[in-house]
């Protein structure tokens, strides 16, 4: 069953919600983890008021959107919202060992990924890394290199033209390469 | 770990959260797009004045503006309804980004279809001639309002560039034209070698436009003469007296 359909299906009847939200749960949290610096509760009480939000406005999906995509901008726009209300600086981030690789991968081609130690030095400088980083910025990083969503995709999770996503990208990345530099991440 | 899906149903149950109903996002939708339009609309309002300003300028005056382009820019460029046709068509392009599909469009593309979108209503409603009465009301009743009127009064009321405008008070037997100047002030035209366009013949009250040169402190010689209301020099449809004739205190 599509999503569309478990959707659909859950405007009728609301138990068919579970099995949406069973789809979308580790997937969000390991989105609101990369995003953000809060304890395990924290995103547990954010992904139940994505969910909310979600069931709120089924009927409003545009269905010209694939519905992850639409369940992402939520998403998205929460983390934003609450990272408003609490008026913090910038998100921290406490990226896991994989996320690390991936966004590392881009700086250099001859990593050793054989050191342990290497490994853990590594994903402290990119957390160190990203956290120096503009929400814009960190969050345009995640949704390419962590959660691996295409640029049409994530046009449709920000509301921007995909050719602003290119050039936002790239801005990020150059970014992120200068910060890198700065804790020897290339030399990892 | 938790079972957070079952917690959020749970949570979903015993609050009674219901989903929003259809007719609240269509309303929603609605909203937007009614905003968009009436931005257009708004923008094609300005858009006519701008097209109406701009076909009732006196473009010929260039020769007299020669030493200063930026005063003949200032005086003829139609910039008060040019800012609100720009304004109007931002805010077009900012309720376009919140429709549905509005932000898969760039902002360049986005303003320019807005702009395009204003001028073409514009367009229509020129045509219509809607545009002429609007800017006589707007000069009637807003006391701010500096429209076509206006940039007239500062093109025309510039005796020593050779510009001069006003009503007919008397024509002597010499030929000598007696005019109240936009200010109430008198001159003392000669206009006997004068080219009069708009099939004129001097007659009282009637208000006109001079291009000439200043021989005195209130004296001056005509070389044209053209009808105060209507299109560059020939005239055309338009009221009778304007309000800057009736504030000058000339208007019996």
């Amino acid at each position: 069953m599509t999503d569309e359909a478990l959707a659909g299906s859950s405007l009728r009847h609301e138990d068919a919600f579970y099995y949406l939200m069973k789809r979308y749960e580790p997937v969000l949290l390991r989105y609101i983890h990369r995003m953000t610096q809060v304890s395990r509760e924290e995103s547990e009480d954010l992904l139940q008021d994505i969910f909310i939000k979600v069931f709120r406005n089924l009927n409003g999906f545009d269905t010209n959107l694939k519905f992850s995509s639409w369940v992402y901008r939520i998403a998205h726009n929460e983390i934003i919202s609450q990272y408003r209300k609490k008026k913090r600086d910038r998100f921290t981030m406490e990226p896991d060992a994989d996320d690390s690789d991936i966004l590392t991968s881009f700086l250099t081609d001859t990593l050793n990924m054989e050191s342990e130690y290497l490994d853990r030095e590594k994903t402290t400088a990119v957390r160190t890394a990203l956290e120096e980083l503009s929400p814009k910025y960190r969050d345009i990083l995640v949704l390419r290199y962590f959660e691996e969503l295409s640029y049409e995709e994530i046009s449709d999770i920000l509301r921007k033209p995909p050719g602003s996503v290119a050039t936002l990208l790239n801005r990020a990345k150059i970014k992120f390469k200068k910060i890198a530099g700065k804790y020897h991440l290339e030399t990892i | 770990m938790n079972d957070i899906s079952k917690e959020t149903l749970n949570k979903i149950k015993e609050q009674g959260i219901v989903p929003r109903t259809k007719g609240y996002f269509l309303l929603r939708r609605s909203t937007v797009w009614a905003l968009f339009c009436l931005s257009v609309i708004l923008g094609s309002i300005s858009a006519s004045a701008v097209i109406f300003q701009v076909r009732n300028a006196d473009w010929d005056l260039f020769q007299h503006f020669r030493h200063s382009i930026l005063e003949f820019l200032l005086l003829f460029v139609p910039y008060f309804w040019g800012m609100f046709l720009v304004g109007f068509s931002i805010v077009a392009y900012f309720y376009f980004r919140r429709t549905q599909s509005g932000y898969r469009y760039r902002a360049v593309t986005a303003v320019a279809l807005s702009v395009l979108l204003s001028i073409i209503g514009g367009v229509g409603i020129y045509a219509t001639g809607l545009s002429g009465r609007m800017e006589s009301v707007f000069e009637d009743t807003l006391p701010f309002y500096r429209g076509a009127a206006f940039h007239n009064r500062m093109v025309w009321m510039s005796p020593d560039k050779g510009l001069l405008a006003g009503k007919i008070i008397d024509v002597t037997k010499k030929g000598i034209i007696i005019l109240k100047d936009l200010d109430g002030k008198e001159w003392h035209v000669a206009a006997n070698h004068a080219a009069w366009r708009g099939r004129l013949s001097p007659s009282r009250d009637l208000e006109i436009k001079l291009i000439g040169i200043r021989t005195g402190e209130n004296s001056f010689k005509a070389n044209e003469v053209r009808p105060w209301h209507g299109r560059r020099k020939y005239g055309g449809k338009g009221r009778r007296h304007s309000r800057m004739f009736q504030s000058s205190g000339t208007e019996k």
